[in-house]
């Protein structure tokens, strides 16, 4: 409200000219930035679009037209195409594998990394310290130092129901282990636990509950965000994970959308659109949960971060 | 409520006593608040149960397996036969196969040139998507969006982006420059997928870097600009000092996934012909243990590789007091 004093028409139409340049010159640094930070996005984004244009086009296309033309049609039969590729399995096979595997893995990561990180935030226990900073120190190991024992251990493993009669050539190396803790997970889950105030946990106690009542009851409730960034975490190493389906599972209708694609893209080689449509269609699932949990993500990664 | 504002500073000892309890601002952990007299009766049992599944994964999956390693890495074993000890042979031929030493190089070569160019970009971009204006969440998902791909499908794209009629030849061939071989040249294969890898790996760097960067309190700009100080000492001055907590720990975290580079080679150069410019430590652990199932020579060369994060990781966390400051 700092209007002019007096009331004449004549300084007040000049200031409010000036006021609408200033205005304008605003308008325009905005519409800079905003187009500029929308051209670097594109820019970002060049292989997902190159990916869909090409998934659209048919194979002449491909190799003839320029390669930044739009499709002359909507070359949908790509995705038919690629579905149905492989003999006796279609794409639908390693989705349902996949999602087997990722699921099982984030829910026994939830279970046991929320379990441990209990332990680790509220309870008190002898050698407390160390136990967590052996496990802080798994985070750093390669885990490719551990690739040959486990696949050792795993074939000794008797399964009644493979052709190995072992663990080998079935999908339990790829999330049992889930089952047995984490280190990203307890370290993530103990980092958000250590923020929750103990006097609920006192009050509880002192009426008679025991700390797996506690922890049912009061901590897994109020970490519901952090247990979403630790299935979101765990659900995409699983599902994007090559090396470990690729040395377990053994034939075709196991295979995950990995190693299915990675075989396919074998089998089919030059054939762009109809591997472009398989590539997008494995990707689409996490970019949807993406979208739909982006802030999970970010919130993932920073917790991660910033507090290490 | 005003109490407890009050005891969070160092209060006087007579207020304290006054208080039923100690104050909670200055407990760092529940134990401390006890009389020294050992964990709460019965707690180290719960904690037993709690920690079950993890303790058996620690010996069983992961620690136990470090160690068995090391005892496999001086067997000769092809999983049919027993093992039979050779002492330090592996180790000892390892380190004249040429390509051992391929892989060895050409995952120094990838860490060496990887990890600083995706942190350099990665600041930048943070840099340039540090805006406080709306819509700003939707624009950030545009560059954010590699972070949760894939990869083998990315790899997949990208084999097509380098191929002779791809993108980037045709981009080349509108600036009048004959088209290049990409992946399959020996001398930009390593290169090409440098490229593609630090594309992928940019978001989350950016992720840590702008909640690095919005960290930073806006006085600390304001003191530098009342001394006149243009957008270059503010970065040099406040911007980079302040962000080096947050550069350590995303240079940990490259460095350490730099030296495991596997899908994206597994899937674009195919390096199980002979002459392969491409092979890594990672893929090289892949073919003798999973492919010929050398599982000593396997087991060695996975060591090698956990040696050189180990000593790579200690000399970084030494270097920390030279240059990270924390707030």
């Amino acid at each position: 409200m700092s209007a002019p004093s007096v009331p004449a028409p004549s300084p007040r139409d000049s200031w409010s000219a000036h006021s609408s340049r200033r205005r304008l010159a605003r308008i325009g640094r905005r519409v800079t930035l905003y187009a500029g930070l929308v051209m670097g996005g594109l820019a970002m984004m060049i292989p997902f679009l190159w990916m869909v244009s090409t998934s659209l086009k048919t194979r002449r296309e491909v190799f003839s037209s320029a390669p930044f033309s739009f499709p002359t049609g909507l070359h949908w039969e790509n995705y038919s195409n690629m579905w149905f590729a492989l003999p006796g399995v279609t794409f639908g096979t390693f989705f349902q594998n996949s999602l087997f595997i990722a699921c099982m893995a984030t829910v026994g990561q939830l279970i046991t990394c929320s379990m441990a990180a209990y332990a680790f935030a509220v309870l008190d226990f002898r050698g407390k310290r160390i136990l967590f900073a052996l496990i802080l120190a798994t985070l750093i190991i390669p885990f490719q130092v551990t690739l040959v024992p486990n696949f050792v251990l795993y074939r000794y493993l008797p399964w009644p129901f493979s052709d190995s009669g072992n663990w080998i050539g079935t999908n339990l190396p790829l999330w049992v282990w889930a089952f047995f803790g984490g280190a990203f997970g307890t370290f993530l889950l103990r980092q958000f636990f250590l923020t929750i105030p103990t006097d609920l946990a006192d009050a509880a106690r002192v009426d008679g509950a025991n700390p797996w009542h506690i922890f049912l009851n009061i901590y897994v409730p109020l970490a519901r965000p952090a247990l979403a960034t630790l299935a979101i975490f765990q659900f995409m190493w699983s599902w994007n994970d090559l090396l470990d389906p690729l040395i377990y599972l053994r034939d075709l209708p196991s295979y995950t959308t990995t190693v299915g694609l990675a075989f396919f893209q074998g089998q089919y080689i030059g054939n762009w659109p109809v591997m472009m449509a398989g590539a997008l269609v494995s990707l689409l699932p996490m970019i949807i949960l993406f979208l739909v949990a982006q802030r999970y993500f970010v919130r993932g990664i920073t917790l991660s971060g910033l507090k290490g | 409520m005003a109490s407890s504002s009050d005891l969070t500073s160092p209060g006087s000892p007579a207020r304290q006593e006054a208080t039923p309890r100690p104050p909670p601002g200055r407990t760092p952990a529940a134990g401390s608040v006890r009389p020294r007299r050992g964990p709460r009766a019965g707690e180290e049992r719960w904690a037993l149960l709690f920690l079950a599944p993890t303790l058996i994964g620690l010996a069983v999956l992961s620690a136990g397996p470090i160690l068995a390693t090391l005892g496999i890495s001086l067997t000769s074993w092809d999983m049919l036969t027993a093992p039979k000890f050779v002492a330090l042979e592996n180790y000892t031929n390892l380190l004249s196969d040429d390509r051992f030493l391929k892989a060895l190089r050409n995952t120094f070569f990838y860490t060496a040139v990887s990890v600083p160019l995706g942190l350099g970009l990665a600041l930048a971009l943070a840099m340039i998507v540090n805006q406080r204006i709306r819509g700003i969440a939707w624009i950030r998902t545009m560059y954010f969006l590699p972070l949760v791909t894939s990869s083998t499908a990315i790899a997949i794209v990208w084999l097509w982006m380098y191929s002779p009629t791809g993108l980037f030849n045709t981009a080349l061939s509108i600036v009048g420059i004959s088209p290049l071989r990409w992946v399959a040249d020996p001398t930009l294969a390593m290169p090409s997928i440098i490229a593609m890898s630090t594309w992928q790996g940019l978001p989350a760097n950016v992720i840590i870097f702008l909640a690095g960067l919005q960290g930073i309190p806006t006085e600390y700009y304001d003191a530098v600009s009342v001394d006149g100080a243009g957008r270059w000492a503010r970065f040099r001055f406040v911007t980079l000092p302040l962000l080096t907590p947050s550069i350590f720990f995303t240079g940990i975290l490259a460095l350490i996934g730099a030296f495991q580079v596997f899908d994206q080679v597994y899937v674009m150069a195919n390096p199980g012909k002979p002459g392969d410019p491409t092979i890594t430590l990672v893929y090289f652990i892949y073919e003798s243990g999973f492919r010929n199932f050398h599982m000593g020579v396997a087991s060695a060369a996975a060591w090698i590789l956990f040696l050189i994060v180990a000593v790579f990781t200690l000399i970084y966390f030494r270097t920390q007091n030279r240059w990270v400051h924390y707030q």
